[in-house]
């Protein structure tokens, strides 16, 4: 049934709840996120252009970008290995293994920065023996990466491994009969399949990355023009009173992360759109 | 036909995700690609207490960095963290590369020798005995004062609301509560006294920040009717005409004196002639004449005069006052406010 062919009663019937639903998202979903637009313009174009350009500010999104881009990549293989593992093979504790690497999911990010530093830090389990060598993950953008991964790791087995699940099996032993070994099976047969479920995992575990917050505040030092982040400096400069120079950081990363998560959209929306 | 169209169509698309991605990354990546930044100077890391965030980065950096250029043709650069002065103790305490610290409270720098941070009160060797300067703590409110709030006994009564920074990470919360106890028993008062009006103002308290300048943040936001704070926080916006309240001075309020520290661990031997003339610097009357600009007493009383804003107070007092801060910490941080004000009135 399409719109054209509702009457007016069942129009009516479906505005309200519509509307209903509006009003609830208004105060809390679109207007805090308009405030954040509307502030950033307050002060005029000159305003958001000058706290942009700060160098601390240029370089808090810069290093954001970078620690998201290699944190995509790493978990993009990892994930993918870890969701090719626990699908693929059969071994005892496969269960148990299944819901420890989705933990960092359910335990809270600041637990995941303490955590991280009671393990790396100079008076942590292992960071005491680095400690003397000169090796110092913590407060360097090394412990920032950590802390990135461990967080983002499930977004990536989450978005690959269902599809893996419910692959055909019978692909796969065509490719082994005709001698493909598991490495050119997992490249040319699993792969191609996985594309979608990469792309999307991949963009998911990026914007999680670039909106990290809890753990990074920990282990990063909050190191101007070092270590802090982009969501840092605006917790940071927020805390300061400088709301200009916050919401012009905030402005950018809202507006990056509504264009990733509307390409995600797209995305993930192609396959069936082409099954019509 | 079809398929050529549908093909374009994702090409185009392609191409413009991946010019997306690749613009991002270069972007990202750009100071760092070989041929564009420039080879990274010497720095110095310098952790402080929040409401230095100004000062150092607007005065004391540009100044100490247009002298050494001066002085020997280097350019170099500072990287430096602002929070609470608990927080960031906490933080060096954990390892951060803080090469030069400057607390709210000697007590802090105290912390740094219990967890083996610093060998000993090494800060006593540098002038002052590492005070930096000082700033008398004072009473923010709205600014019509609604509520007549003259001292802090006013902040007692009840239906008063206080924003207070918290006192498990911010220095300025310490330097407060002693100057709400000690305002009484500095002044003919009794320990009971003092200890009602302490436990009068900790029933007020509305909102707790983990830092002076959060807390400001929070009272400017239109949390409570009245503010406990630095002078300084009032002074260098009165001076910039952006003071949206009124400084009450109270009759009689402690100076909080800030203690500079070098984390001599951190401070290699190739970095070490740079830390020391920067620490040097900060005693310069260079230096203490832009604290003075930015709202801190100087410790050399002479430049003082320079601010018209810093108000007078009849009957300062110092920690010395009470018994130094050790003392103080047992004896009015731990056994009044932490074991009797704070199961009082239930946080």
């Amino acid at each position: 049934m399409t719109e054209r062919t509702l009457s007016h009663r069942q129009r009516a019937a479906t505005l309200l709840p519509v509307s209903l639903l509006l009003l609830v998202l208004l105060p809390l979903l679109l207007m805090p996120l308009a405030a954040i637009y509307i502030f950033a313009g307050s002060g005029g174009w000159q305003t958001f252009v000058t706290s942009l350009s700060q160098p601390d500010a240029q370089f808090s999104l810069r290093f954001s970008l970078l620690i998201a881009f290699s944190t995509a990549l790493l978990n993009a293989v990892l994930g993918t290995f870890a969701a090719y593992v626990l699908s693929k093979y059969r071994f005892r504790g496969r269960e148990a293994l299944s819901v420890i690497v989705n933990l960092p999911v359910a335990i809270p990010t600041v637990v995941v920065g303490t955590s991280l530093l009671l393990l790396w830090g100079p008076i942590g389990l292992l960071g005491k023996f680095l400690d003397p060598l000169g090796i110092q993950p913590m407060f360097a953008p090394a412990g920032v990466l950590l802390a990135h991964l461990f967080v983002t790791f499930p977004y990536m087995l989450g978005a690959v491994k269902p599809v893996l699940d419910e692959l055909e099996v019978t692909y796969e032993e065509a490719a082994y009969t005709i001698g493909a070994s598991r490495w050119q099976t997992f490249r040319f047969v699993l792969l191609p399949a996985l594309r979608g479920g990469l792309f999307s995992g991949t963009l998911l575990t990026f914007a999680h990355s670039l909106g990290e917050f809890g753990a990074t505040v920990l282990v990063s030092g909050n190191l101007r023009l070092r270590t802090q982040t982009a969501p840092l400096y605006i917790f940071a400069q927020f805390e300061a009173g400088n709301i200009e120079a916050a919401n012009a950081v905030a402005a950018v990363l809202a507006t990056l992360s509504f264009t990733l998560f509307f390409i995600l959209l797209r995305m993930t929306q192609q396959p069936r759109r082409s099954a019509e | 036909m079809r398929s050529l169209q549908i093909n374009w169509y994702s090409l185009l698309k392609r191409a413009f995700l991946w010019s997306i991605f690749l613009g991002l990354g270069l972007y990202a990546a750009w100071p760092w690609l070989p041929g564009v930044g420039a080879k990274h100077p010497r720095a110095i890391v310098v952790y402080g207490f929040s409401i230095l965030g100004e000062v150092m980065n607007q005065g004391i950096f540009p100044a100490f960095q247009a002298e050494w250029l001066a002085r020997s043709g280097e350019k170099i650069e500072f990287v430096s963290s602002f929070s609470g002065s608990g927080t960031i103790t906490n933080q060096i305490i954990l390892g951060v590369p803080a090469q030069v610290a400057i607390l709210s409270l000697e007590l802090d720098a105290l912390r740094l020798v219990d967890n083996h941070v610093l060998a000993g009160p090494t800060w006593h060797d540098l002038p002052y005995e590492g005070v930096l300067n000082r700033t008398p703590f004072i009473i923010l409110v709205r600014s019509d004062n609604p509520k007549g709030i003259a001292s802090f006994a006013d902040l007692a009564q009840p239906g008063v609301e206080v924003v207070h920074p918290d006192p498990l990470t911010s220095g300025g919360a310490q330097w407060a509560i002693l100057a709400e106890y000690g305002s009484v028993t500095l002044n003919g008062g009794s320990p009971e006294e003092a200890y009602a009006q302490l436990l009068g103002i900790w029933r007020n308290v509305v909102a707790q920040a983990s830092s002076a300048r959060a807390a400001r943040t929070q009272f400017e936001n239109g949390f409570g009717d009245a503010l406990i704070t630095y002078e300084q926080e009032a002074v260098w916006d009165l001076g910039r005409g952006k003071l949206n309240a009124l400084i009450v001075y109270p009759e009689s309020t402690i100076l909080g004196e800030h203690t500079v520290v070098m984390i001599d661990k951190n401070i290699s031997p190739a970095e070490r002639d740079l830390v020391e003339a920067f620490v040097e610097f900060l005693w310069s009357e260079t230096a203490q004449r832009i604290f003075v600009e930015y709202g801190f007493r100087s410790v050399d009383e002479t430049l003082n005069a320079a601010n018209p804003n810093f108000g007078v107070i009849a009957k300062p007092f110092t920690v010395k006052d009470l018994g130094g801060w050790v003392n103080a910490r047992d004896e009015i941080i731990n056994a009044i406010w932490k074991q009797k004000v704070l199961p009082e009135v239930g946080r």
